[in-house]
């Protein structure tokens, strides 16, 4: 067990480490690989060259600070607002208006981002024409800076709202009834109580909805473009993309990179302050309550316009887009008339009898099955040993590093990846390969490092101590009742990070060939009009469109096959003492020195957790 | 596994544990030393944080012990550097939670320390064995239903066939009872008593709850702060505890100051408490002008109206009468002269109870009550 969670804690730091190490060693050596070159030497050259041309440092910095702290704190006002609707009102339909919230979720970044091109076209987008409806000379400018951090806070929204959500279910209701019952109003309880209460949990979410818009590339390369405003993850895209006849400057782009690794950590230590915070606060009380509901009265009305307008925006409006610019050749405004005489459905028939659809589909469920497996199976290993095991420097260190790669823009980590895998490429041929995908894919293992280690803590000690006093050496015990109690758990960590991965666009912007590009990365060449032969933005649409289905299809169609053995377990099932939360009765004895070794380690991990 | 499975003989001696605690070492159980024979039921008594359940999972082997030799039948389980693992070491234990394993059935969580032995039994054998210990517990029309879909007191009695499936020579039990509610426990209390007794086996029980340590031992250890205090059958430990915390730990007691004036060969003495005299057994030890504490038991407090004829006799004040179904609890204010000098809890029928405020004379019966030294 021992030697397994070793194991497993070096290949995370290796995973890790190793690329962040490769891209600050770059940044100080050379302009251009740090190894295997004449022009590499020690030297800070490519910071005086970034301070050199300081007004576009500051220009980019500034942009990058509006866009992404600006859709950062729409996103998470609509998030907040949307789950507080969902959660702690009476409006009608709140289930319904969670799953439309959610859906988007599984729709591709890069989908989302093209549906918006499409949706906010001056002549033919859907948005315009029925905002051309309305009374006044009312157009959207798609490369409008405003229009863009719009963009990505709608793309980003589902995120915030999944980590809010539980926040807010698990609140204390009894807290804000007696403000109330205090006279306090309902204003001024959400002011006095309620936020400040939520406000740790909040700043974690926001800290992390942050660090996600600052390494996405999607809406930043389809729009940012066009809007004149560099953005920090575009800035590092275009860097290594240069033009024909120039020589690609990494050791400036990894300068560039190193300035905003230094920005995230900040961000990330923040971020480990306001949980632990969260936690001393410690609103949830663990006891079966239900949030106190507020009753929407008058406001019923306005609420329910906004949210439909925010699930019009959200999926129906981007998938009418879709749909319009899949079945019409070019660019045209929706019309009847164009309805009847300009539509043509060939662009599906012509994706389904693509191979290289296919073969980009097969690389993309590979790239995404094989590093959802490696992620799973290794963070699980090392969660178990760490959440077990003794706590030492060791394994304290271990278990922030392997929480951390949250904290790692993907942007920073595709462009890391892409300079390591060509350094090590004489040793280690990897560059270019499926191989160096799944790798990189596989950073994403403190999702279910978190969930791993979550889960093993709800696995009371006793269980696998009983399966040692029946006689079971620890790897029966581990293998017998461990593995089959954590395989829920690692199940639904799997379906996320698979569905993650076949959403992906950033890690392969950087990383993939013609050869090994996934999915995302060929419909990216369809819709893109600078790569010429490839252009056909019809069968980018309907790609799209059935991109997003098998995503769906997949992504639900295995949630649903793993709930109906939970479920069909669980009706059987009644709360069990043991696994998961409290016993059926509290023992009448309180937690005590005595039964240390399982409540003291509860305690510490309680503890240890506060501190995260 | 109607035939006996016999038990095996546990020695404990000397037992030493510490468990380190923001870098100091907290002596947990500070040599402890007993023995439980073949066969016989022994429960360790005492409060939260007394070292039972460390001693009892040192025993179990879950816990590496720092000094001192366990040994069951003769081999030696643990000393302070050797450490038999404890699927070796021929136990069953049941857990405070259970510890049943939610995604088995409950014949798989019967039969798996009987596929997981050394020893492996052909696959019929095992499901027989396993099928016996859950006929033992009543469970046996269970066998094919997950193990979750029981109630708390099945869950409880599966434990316990999973404990016994592979016939251990020793079981452990570390405060089972304890999540059930009162029915259930007092209905569990019996069935476990009975089980033991009709297998044979060697038991050591964990609980802080002095009437199931009573009801079911044949003897009790009570612990504090890591060592034995007394260990003894439970009526001798109940009417002879050895000092004040076991008479106080082992149910509700009466503790009263007290000087002894003279003492007689026969093992009486004549003793002064409240001003009052009286005359108790006291144990050699204590000579004459000792400091001493009485104790007593409420419920062999006698109430009169007027004063009997009889030594030990106190005039008291009722300051206080609660009814608590099968008998009323009253607490009288000893009086000397007309000063409140002491409080005493006295217990008797609810159908003949003094009434508050009500002057009544209180008499002690000599063999109810023990002399400590003070």
């Amino acid at each position: 067990m021992r030697i397994a969670t070793i194991i497993a804690g070096a290949v995370i730091f290796l995973l890790l480490a190793i690329p962040l190490a490769v891209q600050v060693i770059t940044a100080f050596r050379g302009p251009f690989l740090p190894f295997g070159v004449s022009s590499a030497k020690w030297s800070v050259e490519n910071f005086q060259t970034l301070w050199g041309l300081r007004d576009d440092f500051w220009a980019v910095l500034g942009s990058t600070a509006a866009f992404v702290g600006g859709s950062t704190v729409l996103s998470l006002l609509m998030a907040f607002g949307l789950a507080w609707v969902t959660v702690r009102t009476d409006a009608p339909m709140r289930r319904v208006i969670s799953v439309l919230v959610v859906v988007p979720f599984i729709i591709p970044p890069i989908v989302k981002a093209q549906a918006y091109l499409l949706m906010l076209s001056p002549e033919s987008g859907v948005l315009n024409q029925l905002l051309r409806l309305l009374p006044g000379d009312l157009v959207i400018d798609p490369y409008s800076f405003v229009t863009m951090t719009f963009i990505q806070a709608l793309t980003n929204v589902t995120f915030p709202f999944l980590m809010i959500v539980p926040i807010l279910t698990s609140m204390d209701g009894s807290l804000e009834e007696s403000a109330r019952v205090s006279g306090a109003s309902w204003p001024k309880t959400l002011r006095r109580v309620t936020l400040p209460m939520l406000w740790p949990g909040l700043l974690g979410v926001a800290v992390l909805t942050f660090i996600l818009g600052l390494g996405s590339l999607e809406i930043p390369l389809l729009f940012g473009q066009q809007s004149g405003k560099s953005i920090f993850a575009l800035k590092l895209w275009s860097l290594i993309s240069a033009g024909a006849g120039e020589l690609p400057q990494y050791g400036l782009a990894a300068a560039w990179g190193c300035v905003f690794l230094v920005i995230t950590t900040i961000a990330f230590v923040i971020y480990l302050r306001a949980t632990r915070n969260a936690e001393r606060r410690a609103s949830i009380s663990g006891k079966g309550f239900r949030p106190t509901v507020m009753k929407l009265g008058a406001w019923k009305i306005p609420v329910m316009v906004l949210v439909v307008v925010f699930v019009l925006l959200t999926a129906i409006l981007p998938l009418f887009a879709l749909l319009w610019s899949s079945i019409t050749p070019y660019p045209i405004a929706f019309s009847f008339d164009a309805l009847v005489t300009q539509t043509q459905f060939g662009s599906f028939g012509a994706v389904l009898a693509d191979p290289e659809f296919w073969a980009s589909l097969g690389r993309t469920l590979v790239i995404a099955g094989g590093s959802a497996t490696i992620a799973c199976v290794v963070a699980t290993v090392l969660a178990y040993g760490i959440a077990r095991g003794r706590r030492t420097g060791w394994s304290k260190a271990m278990d922030l590093f392997a929480s951390s790669s949250v904290a790692i823009p993907a942007v920073i980590v595709g462009f890391a990846m892409f300079l390591t895998f060509m350094v090590i490429n004489p040793v280690i041929p990897l560059a270019g390969t499926l191989v160096a995908l799944v790798i990189a894919y596989s950073y994403r293992v403190s999702i279910a490092y978190r969930s791993g280690y979550s889960a093993t803590l709800q696995i009371r000690m006793e269980l696998e101590e009983a399966a040692l006093v029946s006689g079971a050496s620890p790897l029966q015990g581990f293998r017998k009742v461990v593995v089959p109690l954590l395989m829920p758990t690692v199940f639904a960590v799997w379906i996320q990070m698979f569905v993650l991965g076949t959403n992906e666009f950033t890690l392969p912007a950087f990383l993939a060939t013609p050869e090994t590009r996934p999915l995302s990365v060929y419909m990216y060449a369809m819709i893109s009009p600078r790569s010429a032969q490839l252009y056909q933005p019809d069968q980018g649409a309907a790609m799209a469109l059935i991109f997003t289905l098998l995503v769906f299809v997949i992504g639900y169609g295995l949630q649903w096959a793993v709930s109906l053995r939970a479920i069909g377990r669980a009706k059987r099932r009644r709360p069990l003492p043991g696994i998961g939360g409290t016993p059926v009765i509290e023992p009448d004895e309180p937690v005590s020195p005595d039964t240390r070794s399982v409540a003291a380690q509860d305690l510490a991990d309680q503890r240890e957790l506060a501190k995260r | 596994m109607t035939d006996a499975t016999g038990g095996g003989r546990l020695v404990v001696d000397g037992l030493e544990k510490q468990y380190e605690l923001d870098g100091a070492e907290v002596p947990v159980v500070k040599g402890v030393t007993f023995t439980i024979e073949p066969g016989t039921f022994t429960s360790l008594l005492g409060p939260s944080g007394c070292g039972k359940t460390t001693t009892l999972r040192c025993v179990a082997g879950l816990e590496h012990s720092n000094g001192g030799v366990i040994s069951l039948d003769g081999n030696v389980l643990s000393t302070g550097t050797k450490h038999v693992s404890p699927d070796r070491r021929d136990i069953g234990m049941v857990f405070q939670n259970y510890a049943i394993w939610p995604h088995m059935t409950v014949l798989a969580n019967a039969v798996f320390p009987l596929q997981v032995s050394a020893k492996r039994l052909p696959k019929q054998e095992a499901r027989r064995r396993a099928m016996e210990a859950l006929e033992l517990v009543q469970l046996d029309a269970y066998a094919h239903r997950p193990a979750t879909a029981l109630s708390g007191g099945q869950q409880q009695r599966l434990a316990l066939a999973r404990a016994l499936a592979h016939r251990p020579k020793l079981l452990l039990l570390d405060e089972p009872l304890s999540n059930l509610d009162a029915k259930l426990r007092d209905t569990m209390r019996h069935e476990l008593r009975a089980l033991q007794q009709r297998l044979g086996i060697t038991a050591l029980y964990v609980t802080h709850d002095q009437s199931e340590a009573l009801s079911m031992s044949d003897r009790v250890a009570v612990m504090n702060q890591g060592r034995i205090v007394q260990e003894a059958a439970p009526r001798d430990l109940y009417y002879s505890p050895a000092d004040r915390f076991v008479a106080d730990f082992v149910g509700r007691v009466n503790m009263i100051p007290a000087v002894v004036r003279s003492r007689d060969d026969s093992g009486d003495a004549l003793i002064e408490a409240f001003g009052s005299r009286m005359v108790t057994p006291c144990p050699p030890a204590i000579g004459t002008g000792a400091d001493v504490t009485v104790t007593f038991r409420p419920e062999s407090v006698r109430w009169h109206d007027s004063a009997p004829d009889r030594p030990n006799v106190l005039p008291a004040r009722v300051a206080r009468v609660e009814f608590l179904g099968e008998i009323v609890e009253y607490e009288a204010e000893v009086l000397h002269g007309e000063t409140v000098v002491g409080t005493l809890v006295a217990r008797g029928a609810p159908l003949r109870s003094p009434s508050s405020g009500s002057r009544i004379f209180l008499e002690l019966d000599p063999t109810a009550c023990r002399v400590l030294a003070a």
